[in-house]
């Protein structure tokens, strides 16, 4: 009896054996990392008129507040005193030499710094301070969702409608990811982009125009296309949506048939339906998927570059897939720094600029820089006040926060949004000032009320996918809330 | 001449009258089933009889006109439910298709009695979809609508929404739905499939054991034996590990290569101890029914793993969850809030005057207790006049308890477990008055408010009693805890009315006190809703998270260690890992899955489909397939990770592939096992097809191949 599962084990060759998967608990692969299928190495590259996006989100909210730092004196508009003079006490400033120099035209050429985790790194590469020097990285300030503008005023008085649940994670990481502030989403705007994108630019649909390399975001689901979700690049993409165990035997490929053929029945049951489609997905995605080939640079060996390993993977198979647009989904985790913020954010905000700057890199190599941009995204910024103090010091949940946007046909090198109450994108610093969202001095914590919202912001970057003006509505419904729908720094 | 297979159904059926016989004395428990709603319809075009809604209809009646327009409120009959004191119109739903099959559901907002003699009801339904996945239905001709009561479905029919026509429809007729349920008398036992679900829903999966044991004492003298039965299993007492200082390289001193180091890591600052525990006593404890709810409670009040670290840690979390997991919720909330996994976790134990932090402040309205809306007692949530939802607290409010829950500590001297050159995770938090603001607040406010205002000056202990009570007494709390529960043990999307009867309980248990965990539980598991041999309504059931989708199969079968001769140690959790849900390493706050979740595309509230996705089916997939086929395998490094390893033993399965040679009598078996009869032929075809495709000498091969397929299908994968 023994000797027919041997027999089978055999037959689905390879090793299902546990023991070496389980080395690390912090793990979140696949545990199905089987030795790697090269396939065959076949020029892919993505025809002309390519364009991808692909979101890193920040999850738990990233402080933009030690992000990006004044580094100045000029009084007129929020300087490092300021800054220091909330942050320092408790210890959560950091010094001016720690910080990455960048001047910044739309400021008057005043000198800002980046956090130091964006700098280069000893056996990695040169981080993305650099990119801003090279005019390849651009900030967008003080973003956040809003159902429409609103001033310091306005907020207090309430005749602003203002986003539901402020400040807490499930919420505003859905009004982020979903585009809109004004009700509540079933889809996001990546997938609401598919929706609309799909029929003239993912017609053979060999997989979905959006993938994500994180599992379940709201971003990535739309009303009539669903995303693929694939693991890391611990696992080929040949091996990502591979059932183990089927072999090119008759009695492999009978149990083949009859895994497929259960998916077509007893659909009454709604859950039952629902569960047969994604996994009807997955089984059509795997076809696709059978053979890709390497990439040429070193990725970082953490969650956050090897999500990006995967999506460059998906890039240079692009031309492969008959799919000339795509919309990608990565996301770190840990950015809720309620406690420990100097060491933890440095170090996951280290991961985050090794890993796109080493995609970048790749995005040369492969000849699609200039096709190819990366956006920030993350729950919300963090308040000016710090939470606890000495070593433990973090800060709490806040509002407007300032994101990245990375790519060749980026105008780096220079923030933007709307202004803010000092007439310049960068919110005044002050806690109880113009720009703290805050009803009574009593409980002022410094949390930004954004000047430009996330539509703004998104549909800058839509833009330049691809979208076309008449679908922005479909795709950001209260967009019409907002004047200025392009920010600028998209070519 | 009767054949073999023939003559052992006759020997079974025998024994089976014997016993029932005999089951009749001991079998306390009352029909489980509920009948089988009809929507009264036009029988010959299969249109639902329907009538505008005006003055409470007198006897059935169908209006002239055939079509109704968006928002209106239309009566429909339904008839054959019986209704218990108290059940309303909250009870039923109808669920719409269009001719694009996109899926609505129209609330019911009245019902009303008919008919004296026959159980003939008016459902006031509004013509308005209450989910909002989709935008409002077109009024551009026919819906499918479908009511459902119980867990059941009705029979189909058309509703000419703005017009009629525009969809293709085979009448059913009135009593198809009834007559379609089959007989779940297995060996003349009464209510299999009841209690078959009812273990799926009450226990980490039946076992043979455990399954005949049930049959013979029922569901009612069962539950009350696991309210008062004694946890964990004697065999299996919780690990205990000293507190350790935060370094590892300190609580650790070994050579950070050496075979000690891993094991001193493993052991102390992971929790793998307290997976394998878990795993353990979900395969052979006897107290499942705690064990069940402690699992649930851990994904209400969540820490996690990937903070906390030491398994001593994490221990001393759980034990709060099981110990007030039949007790009262107050307490619960009490324990947790002062527990140092939780204090550490969202930052309480560092929250101070001056440095305030508002983490647990939040989560602990918004997560574990209240939500952020203002709920009616069945769950559904109350609108303002806009039609808004209203909110329950503010940020100001989050304010005032953040206040409430600054300078507490770990006590690290003085307590029964403090430990120098360690931080104590076991005693509860104490406070220090100094760093406590004990400034005047303003709390939770709603009708007749339990100290909504507390006074300036108080002590920290004394104010935080006032303000858990606060928050206990919100008449959210019962509504939020009952759905949470239900949805953890019974169905993803339950019936306000079923909330509601779950809620009142948390309310009141009977004897005047509120928060009585036991009676919830009981509650749910006995309420109708979760009861019956076969649940039709297409909306009812879950997807199996992860961790019940292995511990449901291995206790299937007999599981055993690697080697077949003893049990296995639990170290499994790799397999629900793979599939996003590590045990006790919830990637934050917010659980593996919100409760909240919607399966995209559908109207469907589905938590455990938050992490059911392309790459995570395949991983489902997979871990049917390594269950199914192969052992997972005693590790021979150094130091071991899996000291006994995992496997099944099916030699009954085995002797019944070789009995019968075409394979019915194993899938008889595993029908009822693991689908409590509800496989459909088609179903079963498709499987032997590839069973039969192995050589009949095969069996093992054969069983296996059964099982993977059962195990991989999306039919069982859902509980239902």
């Amino acid at each position: 009896m023994k000797e027919s599962r041997r027999k089978f084990i055999k037959k689905a060759g390879c090793s299902l054996g546990m023991v070496t998967l389980a080395t690390q608990v912090q793990h979140f692969g696949r545990m199905t990392a089987l030795a790697q299928k090269m396939g065959e190495r076949k020029g892919s590259l993505g025809g002309s008129g390519y364009k991808a996006i692909v979101c890193v989100f920040l999850g738990g909210g990233n402080d933009g507040n030690n992000t990006i730092v004044p580094n100045h004196n000029d009084s007129s508009v929020s300087n490092y005193s300021d800054y220091a003079a909330s942050r320092s006490a408790a210890g959560l400033a950091l010094s001016q030499a720690s910080l990455l120099p960048i001047t910044v035209p739309r400021m008057g050429n005043l000198q800002y710094g980046m956090n130091p985790a964006f700098g280069p790194q000893t056996g990695g590469n040169n981080g993305l301070h650099e990119l801003w020097g090279t005019g390849k990285l651009a900030w967008a300030m003080n973003v956040g969702t809003l159902v429409a503008p609103m001033t310091k005023t306005e907020y207090q008085n309430n005749s602003v409608i203002k986003p539901s649940q402020l400040f807490s994670h499930l919420d505003q990481v859905n009004q982020f990811q979903a585009g809109r502030s004004d009700t509540f989403s079933f889809s996001g705007w990546g997938g609401r982009i598919s929706d609309q994108m799909t029929p003239g630019s993912n017609p053979s649909g060999l997989i979905p125009m959006v993938t994500s390399i994180d599992g379940a975001a709201l971003f990535t689901a739309g009303q009539s296309t669903q995303p693929l979700a694939i693991a890391d690049s611990d696992t080929g993409l040949d091996e990502v949506l591979n059932p183990i165990g089927f072999g090119d035997d008759a009695i492999s490929q009978a149990r083949f048939q009859a895994y497929n053929d259960l998916r077509g029945m007893d659909l009454s049951n709604d859950y039952v339906a629902a569960a047969s489609n994604v996994t009807d997905a997955a089984i059509e995605a795997n076809s696709a998927l059978a053979t890709f080939e390497e990439v040429t640079v070193n990725f970082p060996n953490t969650s956050i570059g090897e999500q990006l390993h995967q999506v460059a993977r998906l890039i240079k198979k692009s031309g492969d897939l008959s799919v000339t647009r795509q919309v990608f989904y990565t996301e770190r985790g840990g950015f809720d720094t309620h406690n420990g913020q100097l060491t933890n954010q440095t170090n996951r905000l280290t991961e985050v600029s090794q890993a796109v700057r080493a995609f970048y890199d790749e995005m040369v190599v492969q000849g699609m820089a200039n096709d190819v941009t990366v956006f920030l995204m993350t729950d919300f910024g963090r308040t000016m006040d710090p939470a606890g103090s000495g070593g433990n010091v973090g800060s709490d949940h806040g509002w407007g926060n300032h994101l990245f946007v990375v790519g060749d046909s980026v105008n780096g090198g220079d923030f933007y949004g709307e202004n803010t109450s000092n007439g310049t994108p960068f919110p005044n610093l002050i806690i109880d000032g113009p720009d703290d969202a805050t009803f009574s001095s009593n409980n002022a914590r410094g949390r930004w009320i954004p000047t430009t919202s996330v539509e703004q912001y998104a549909a800058t970057v839509a833009r330049w996918f691809g979208l076309p003006e008449n679908d922005m509505p479909s795709v950001f419904p209260n967009i019409g809330s907002f004047t200025n729908t392009n920010l600028g720094f998209m070519q | 001449m009767i054949s073999r297979k023939k003559s052992f159904y006759i020997l079974l059926s025998c024994l089976g009258i014997l016993i029932l016989s005999m089951s009749v004395f001991a079998q306390l428990d009352p029909n489980p089933n509920s009948p089988t709603p009809v929507l009264l319809t036009d029988n010959p075009t299969g249109r639902a009889v329907a009538s505008l809604a005006g003055k409470t209809p007198k006897s059935v009646v169908s209006s002239s006109q055939r079509a109704f327009a968006p928002n209106s409120d239309v009566i429909l009959y339904v008839s054959d439910v019986e209704l218990m004191e108290g059940e309303g119109h909250n009870a039923f739903r109808v669920i719409a298709r269009d001719s694009q099959n996109r899926m609505y559901r129209f609330p019911v907002t009245g019902i009303d009695r008919i008919d004296k003699k026959k159980p003939v009801f008016a459902l006031r339904v509004n013509l308005r979809d209450e989910i909002g996945f989709w935008p409002q239905p077109s009024p551009t001709g026919d819906l499918i609508v479908q009511v459902t009561w119980r867990g059941l479905a009705s029979n189909k029919a058309l509703l000419g929404f703005g017009k009629t026509g525009g969809l293709k429809f085979e009448p059913q007729s009135e009593k198809k739905a009834d007559d379609d349920i089959p007989t779940t008398e297995y060996g003349a036992y009464r209510w299999d499939g009841d209690r078959k679900r009812f273990l799926e829903q009450a226990t980490f999966g039946p076992t043979w054991e455990l399954d005949q044991r049930v049959r013979r004492i029922g569901i009612r003298v069962w539950l009350a034996e696991q309210l008062a039965a004694d946890y964990p299993s004697a065999g299996n007492p919780y690990p205990e590990f000293p507190l350790k200082p935060n370094n590892v390289q300190i609580g650790c001193p070994f050579p950070t290569n050496s075979p000690e180091y891993t094991q001193c890591r493993w052991d102390h600052y992971t929790q793998i101890p307290l997976m394998n525990w878990f795993f353990k006593e979900a395969f052979y404890g006897d107290p499942q029914l705690r064990h069940r709810v402690a699992w649930a409670l851990s994904q209400l009040w969540v820490t996690s793993g990937q903070t906390i670290r030491q398994s001593s840690h994490m221990i001393a979390y759980h034990k709060i969850l099981s110990q007030h997991s039949f007790g009262n919720f107050r307490d619960l909330m009490e324990d947790m809030t002062l527990n140092p996994a939780m204090g550490d976790y969202l930052d309480m134990v560092r929250s101070t005057e001056n440095n305030p932090n508002e983490n647990y402040a939040r989560e602990i309205l918004q997560l574990f207790t209240v939500g952020l809306f203002m709920m009616n007692q069945d769950g559904t949530l109350q609108l303002d006049g806009n039609n808004d939802p209203i909110p329950t607290y503010d940020q100001q409010t989050v304010n005032a308890f953040t206040k409430v829950f600054t300078g507490w500590t770990y006590c690290n001297t003085g307590c029964p477990n403090s430990t120098a050159g360690a931080n104590n995770f076991k005693d509860p938090m104490v406070l220090i008055q100094s760093r406590h603001d004990d400034s005047a607040k303003t709390l939770l406010s709603y009708p007749n408010a339990v100290n909504e205002n507390i006074a300036a000056g108080l002590d920290g202990n004394v104010e935080l009693d006032l303000a858990l009570d606060n928050i206990f007494h919100h008449p959210n709390v019962g509504p939020f805890v009952s759905k949470f529960l239900i949805q953890h043990l019974v169905t993803s999307d339950p019936t306000p009315a079923y909330i509601g009867r779950v809620a009142a309980k948390f309310n009141d248990n009977g004897f005047g006190v509120r928060g009585d965990l036991k009676e919830v539980v009981r509650a749910i598991l006995l309420d109708p809703e979760a009861r019956g041999d076969e649940k039709t309504d297409p909306q009812f059931g879950k997807l199996r998270e992860p961790v019940q989708l292995v511990t449901n199969f291995y206790r299937h079968f007999n599981v055993v260690n690697e080697a077949g001769n003893g049990p296995s140690d639990g170290v499994v959790w790799q397999l629900p890992q793979s599939m996003s849900q590590l045990p006790f390493y919830a990637n934050t706050v917010f659980n593996y899955y919100t409760p909240n979740y919607v399966v995209p595309g559908t109207s469907l509230l589905a938590p455990e489909f938050g992490i059911m996705n392309t790459g995570s089916s395949i991983a489902r997939t997979d871990a049917a397939t390594i269950m199914a086929f192969v052992p997972l395998e005693v590790d021979t490094r150094n130091p071991p990770l899996i000291t006994a390893g995992t496997s099944i033993n099916i030699d009954d399965l085995i002797q019944m592939s070789a009995n019968d040679a075409t394979g019915n009598e194993l899938m008889d078996h595993l029908d009822r096992k693991m689908m409590h009869s509800t496989m459909s032929p088609e179903m079963r075809q498709a499987i032997l097809t590839a069973m039969l495709t192995i050589p009949s000498s095969e069996n093992d091969f054969r069983a296996r191949t059964a099982l993977f397929l059962i195990a991989s299908s999306s039919q069982y994968q859902v509980q239902r």
